[in-house]
């Protein structure tokens, strides 16, 4: 470490004093992320092929076979498909109104999908049994009372009703990346259409739409692979009407006597499809991104409605209805009512859920407890693992960085379940025995939730310039020193919101818990499924209000700290 | 106080080649310009001494001790250099004093009250005094250029490397900065690179500047070496104008065009061979009515254009007999216009005859 | 809130002294429980029903704490086997209402052999001829109709009126998949009418809801207004909250459900293990079952509502734990294929 020995000779030595000093985190961190994402994805794919007689295609020939996977296959596309078609129809005119037009309330309605972003899907699918069951539905018993007529308005446990449920919570992906782009055109390329002529429908379709058609795409994919990874709304609406997907069809092998082996052959190709899904998204937006959209300095100016700015408004509100005021107003009635379907009145009011939730409940406290555990655990570990490999991957710190941002947003492409599947493989045998801790969950929300972390952080790195930190390195700092004065300092604000977004990830993950819990390891989403297995429609508002809460506090600090919204839509 | 030895480095980006077999030698207490246009690999041989990258092939020195070579990279934080970069990389959560500070902080021999002192004194030097606990986004772009020379300066490096460090500041203020950084050198006597690709900054600040060009150094040299005697067709052009006369060698001192024949400053040319000669337009003289000293190639010829420029008149010139053109730089006002016939004189010594190629 | 200080009040009574209780062997053994300071139930008794059970365990016995785990029959079989699977021993006691699963885990010797003190005078149908389980509780399985959406007239009176097409799309059942009543349930009808019966039941497009403990919620709310099945107790406490519903017992007979309880022979806490069967099994906790929740028990001396049939009354069909096990398999898959989930 002396100076003076360094300089009376050639320095060979130092690029272990000096270089090596810091890879030893750099390698720890790029091994967790191996071990993380390779270790149940190799055993998900060895025990899909594993015999007791050595590897075997058989598991996969009982799984194709079968006239119920096949079904629960073809469910499942049908399903994802026309929840992308739904969302892009929900989230596209959304976006473009309150990007681009004069439509009164754009703050109010941003924030509205905001909210349904946030919303664990599972819960406005719950909210969505009381509002549109046949004949209990609070919409179907309002329709027939001004009718007269007997058959219901709509019928949520059905293929339908899945799908509308799915679309009114998946379509803010693809708000999210239309209005993104919207807001990179600027207005002049729509006025050079109307100088010449065109109405400002025409130029709706004829320059807006194309230009946004990348992200429309991207969005339509977006909106298709959440679909097909959900476990929770199909559980709660298609199993009642008797027809299963294949999250719900894995989970179902898990019963006793499990079929683990058949389970992971299903997986495979959910994870096939996911993962080509999102090659083709990459290579969309790839070949004309938004590099295509690049005026960012033009005059943004919104678009009068005229006549249609109030039924414009009109359904805009009906969709938020749907997802937002509807649920919520039928949760909080649920909370606070002994019986859900009969009207408000005195009689029917009451705290009981509430003091049955909080205080005669026993599996609630332990249930909040190991949520929070695990949602600061994870959040603090993916926070912290996230920016380092992000930082890794934006310094190209280490050979082989390509392949650790790659395996960060791999997970992307695991649905909760499979990836389930996989790390109960992977945790009940030795040498890590996993399964029946928390650990076990905590592993799998942190891979889970590592994609939306590295693609926070990395946005983070890349916003702090690197002579930032080569100034520090050249007046002496070593490059952990740096990290820690300096890149930290400054990425304060992006880790917190990492930290924020991984925290709410992980409070409302259902599809992974539901296959890796144990009783003693019971999480608030895994209550809130078994109270609704057994029809405790008030515990569950209970418990999914308090959720809610939790999540739109975490909401409110991420956008005091990141001073932005969370849909990444500036005001 | 050491100097740096740059042999035969090469580094390139995904094949290409950014810097290659360049080697340079500052002198100790020099400030040397890296001159060159955008990418000539001036800002990647920065870098590389800075040990920010890894040769592929070729050494770094400072004094005797080898800093890079292909299988060994002493880190940047271990080769007590500092550097000015062209963004100014002062950070954002720390006040201009602890920007400052940071350096010294990292200096174990240095106690906290012997760096509060070096830090005000180098913050008066830069004339920064009372902004000491004010924030850099607080700052106008030149005083924030000045906390980053602070911040470089008072670690007292062996090496300082700046990086562009005028090219964000307003003409009249880069005007300013350009004698203040000339001023600190002399001030301070630090082995000093600056890169740049404006050929006025380097001339005002440096003691010699080596051209770079393809990541090669072409040239290297004070200022009026490198615009007296150019040694290539590049930096006769990018550095100041030029007139390029193309002939063949008719004598080991002449070369001629046509029916034009110049005496040239060199005395070694192998007759028969093809030679541009450079002759800077100022180098020129011009009259009406063909007077000439002694001993200067005179040439005969038109005014083709006279544009007047405020403190010079450009003239372009058809001179008979070569085919060629030649622009003259001569004091206003405007004595002749076009279509006047005119008399050039030029000096043997005006005409350099060009060695190198590009 | 009121728990925590019955828990304390106890705890501190006990400190003082034992406040006239004889220096027995019973003091030696609660001294055991109370080291090992809980007991953990895998139960599938309705959820308020084993809260309140584990509030009166923790009143009487202040410093031995329950933990409920309440699911299904077959979601409670699964979480043993997985457990053990991992080699992790979490259950104390284990309490489904799948007889077959006593069978199961008696042959993998996955059982203690527990006598609760006083069920030598329980019927039966309530022991484990070897000793290593007993029926805490046990229920039969009914139909169930809304009142205002169903007259008494048109209300379905056999299993066989389910059939009837008028029904179409206005029944409710639970899922043996999940619910041992409903495995019980199932066994016994195809027993006493054959798969055909549910093959043509599956007909009328039901709803399929999990819990045997649900059809209770879904007809009480109205979403279907007819229940194909479920355990009587539980409509008998959705009428008594005073919702429209009423109970109807078929005349083909009621598959009468033994819900049986046992101590896992791995169980962590032995001795509170044993501390809470005899508790459960005891006077008191089998009349409240019977009062509070409407369950029928084993118990000689409990007394039932008035309001209530009694178990003599009824046509009662019982299935064999043995047979129960072995067609386990067959039940859930032939269910799956004729009701899609």
């Amino acid at each position: 470490m002396s100076r003076g020995t360094a300089a009376a000779r050639p320095a060979v030595p130092a690029r272990i004093a000096g270089v090596e000093r810091s890879l030893p985190v750099w390698a720890l961190a790029a091994l967790i992320l191996v071990l993380l994402v390779a270790l149940p994805l190799g055993w998900l794919g060895w025990v899909s092929v594993s015999s007791e007689r050595g590897p075997t295609l058989a598991h996969y020939a009982a799984a194709l076979s079968d006239p119920r996977l096949r079904s629960a296959l073809l469910n499942t596309l049908v399903l994802a498909f026309w929840a992308g078609a739904g969302a892009v129809a929900l989230g596209a005119p959304l976006a473009w109104l309150t990007a681009r037009t004069d439509l009164p309330g754009r703050r109010l309605v941003r924030s509205l999908v905001l909210a349904s972003f946030v919303t664990p899907p599972f819960l406005g699918a719950f909210a969505w049994v009381m509002l549109a069951g046949p004949n209990a539905g609070l919409l179907n018993r309002a329709w027939r009372a001004l009718t007269g007529l007997d058959a219901p308005l709509v019928d949520i446990f059905t293929m339908p009703g899945l799908i509308f449920v799915v679309a009114i919570y998946t379509f803010p992906y693809v708000y999210i990346m239309i209005a993104n782009s919207l807001e990179l055109i600027p207005s002049d390329v729509e006025e050079a259409a109307a100088i010449l002529g065109a109405g400002r429908l025409r130029i709706a379709v004829t320059v807006t739409l194309p230009l946004v058609a990348p992200a429309l795409v991207s969005g339509f994919i977006l909106a298709v692979l959440q679909a097909l990874a959900l476990f929770g709304s199909p559980a709660i609406l298609a199993l009642p009407a008797g027809f299963h997907t294949v999250t719900t069809q894995i989970w179902a092998l898990f019963q006793y006597p499990p079929r683990v082996e058949t389970a992971a052959a299903v997986s495979i190709p959910l994870l096939l499809a996911t993962a080509l899904l999102l090659q083709l998204q990459k290579r969309l937006l790839g070949r004309r991104g938004y590099a295509a959209v690049g005026g960012r300095t033009g005059q943004r100016r919104a678009i009068p409605l005229g006549r249609w700015r109030w039924p414009a408004l009109a359904g805009v509100l009906a969709v938020m209805a749907c997802s937002i005021l509807l649920p919520y107003g039928v949760l909080a009635k649920a909370a606070f009512t002994r019986a859900w379907a009969q009207p408000l009145t005195r009689d029917n009011l009451t705290l009981a859920n509430w003091t049955f939730t909080f205080f005669q409940y026993s599996a609630t406290r332990d249930a909040v407890l190991n949520t929070l555990e695990l949602a600061v655990a994870t959040a603090t570990a993916g926070a912290g693992l996230a920016a380092l490999l992000a930082y890794i991957a934006s310094r190209r710190v280490i050979v082989g960085h390509q392949l650790l941002a790659f395996l960060a947003l791999a997970p992307v492409v695991i649905p909760g379940v499979v990836l389930a599947v996989g790390l109960f493989v992977a945790y009940t045998r030795p040498p890590f025995v996993l399964y029946g801790t928390l650990w076990i969950l905590f592993v799998a929300y942190l891979t889970k939730e590592m994609p939306v972390g590295y693609s926070q952080s990395e946005a983070t790195f890349r916003g702090i310039h690197p002579e930032l930190e080569e100034a520090g390195r050249i007046l002496g700092a070593g490059r952990l020193r740096v990290l820690r004065e300096i890149t930290a300092p400054l990425a304060r604000a992006g880790i917190i919101a990492t930290w924020c977004f991984v925290f709410i990830g992980v409070i409302r993950e259902l599809s992974a818990s539901i296959i890796l819990f144990t009783p003693a390891t019971r999480v608030m989403s895994v209550v809130i499924f078994d109270l609704k297995e057994e029809g405790h429609f008030g515990a569950i508002a209970v418990l999914g209000l308090f959720m809610l809460a939790m999540t739109f506090a975490v909401v409110v600090v991420v956008q005091g700290v990141l001073g932005r919204d969370v849909l990444g839509v500036r005001g | 106080m050491p100097g740096v030895t740059l042999r035969e480095l090469t580094r390139r980006y995904g094949g290409v080649a950014a810097v290659e077999r360049l080697s340079l030698e500052v002198r100790p207490g020099e400030l040397m310009a890296l001159l060159g246009p955008s990418g000539c690999g001036k800002t990647t041989t920065l870098r590389l001494i800075a040990g920010f990258l890894r040769p592929e092939a070729g050494e770094i020195l400072v004094g005797d001790r080898r800093l890079s070579s292909p299988d060994a990279v002493v880190p940047p934080e271990r080769r007590r250099m500092a550097m000015i970069f062209q963004s100014y990389a002062l950070w954002p959560h720390l006040t201009v004093a602890q920007n400052v500070a940071y350096g010294l902080r990292l200096r174990r021999n240095c106690p906290r009250a012997e760096r509060d002192r070096r830090v005000r004194d180098m913050l008066r030097v830069v004339r920064l005094e009372g902004c000491e606990h004010r924030y850099p986004g607080e700052l106008s772009g030149g005083q924030q250029q000045r906390v980053a020379v602070a911040r470089a300066l008072v670690v007292e490096p062996e090496i300082l490397l700046l990086d562009e460090p005028l090219s964000n500041l307003d003409a009249n203020l880069r005007e300013e900065m350009r004698f203040e950084i000339r001023r600190l050198h002399e001030a301070f006597g630090i082995t000093t690179l600056y890169v740049t690709h404006d050929q006025a900054e380097a001339m005002v600040i440096s003691d010699r500047i080596a051209v770079l060009h393809r990541g090669r150094v072409v040239q290297v040299g004070t200022a009026q070496d490198l615009f007296l005697r150019p040694c290539s067709r590049f930096v006769a052009q990018f550095v100041g104008r030029s007139n390029l006369v193309e002939g063949v060698a008719d004598g080991r001192d002449v070369v001629a065009r046509g029916a034009l024949r110049l005496r040239v400053a060199s005395a070694a040319l192998a007759p028969g061979t093809p030679v541009t000669v450079s002759i800077r337009p100022h180098q020129i003289t011009l009259s009406a009515d063909g007077r000439a000293p002694a001993g200067a190639n005179v040439l005969a010829g038109v005014v083709r254009r006279a544009t007047y420029l405020g403190d010079a008149v450009d003239y372009e010139v058809a001179v008979d007999g070569g085919g060629v053109s030649l622009r003259v730089t001569a004091p206003p006002p405007v004595r002749l216009s076009a279509g006047a016939p005119v008399t050039l004189a030029v000096e043997p010594e005006a005409c350099v005859p060009l060695t190198e190629e590009d | 809130m009121r728990q925590r200080w019955l828990a304390v009040l106890g705890a501190t009574v006990s400190l003082l002294g034992p406040l006239g209780l004889p220096a027995s062997a019973l003091d030696a053994r609660l001294e055991a429980a109370r080291k090992e300071g809980k007991v953990v139930w895998y139960t599938s008794l309705a959820l308020p029903s084993a809260e309140k059970v584990a509030r009166l365990f923790e009143a009487a016995y202040p410093g031995i704490k329950v933990e409920v785990h309440r699911t299904g029959s077959q979601r409670i079989l699964q979480r043993v086997m997985q457990e053990l699977a991992a080699n992790i021993k979490n259950v104390d006691v284990i309490h489904t209402s799948d007889a077959g699963h006593f069978v199961l885990l008696k042959e993998k010797k996955l059982l203690a052999a527990y006598t609760p003190a006083g069920v030598e005078k329980f019927p039966p149908g309530f022991k484990d001829r070897d000793g290593h389980w007993y029926g805490l509780r046990a229920t039969v399985s009914v139909i169930a109709y809304n009142t205002r959406a169903v007259s008494a007239a048109e209300a379905p009176r056999t299993w066989k009126d389910l059939l009837d097409p008028r029904w179409k799309g206005k029944v409710v059942t639970a899922h043996p998949g999940y619910s041992g009543v409903i495995a019980t349930h199932v066994l016994a009808l195809v027993n006493l009418h054959g798969w055909e019966y549910f093959r043509q039941l599956a007909q009328n497009r039901l709803m399929l809801v999990q819990s045997a403990v649900d059809p209770s919620g879904v007809v009480a709310s109205g979403e279907r207004p007819v229940a194909a099945n479920g355990g009587d107790y539980t409509f008998y406490k959705t009428k008594k909250r005073g919702n429209p519903l009423e109970i109807v017992y078929p005349k083909e007979g009621v598959p009468l459900v033994v819900s049986p309880a046992a101590i896992a022979a791995f169980a962590p806490h032995p001795s509170a293990a044993r501390l809470f069967t005899d508790f459960t099994f005891g006077r008191e906790v089998q009349q409240v079952l019977a009062d509070s929740e409407g369950l029928y028990t084993g118990h000689p001396d409990v007394r039932y509502p008035a309001d209530k049939p009694r178990l003599s009354d009824l046509k009662l069909l019982t299935v064999d734990p043995e047979e129960l096990e072995k067609r386990s398999e067959e039940i859930k898959k032939r269910f799956v294929e004729l009701f899609g989930a």
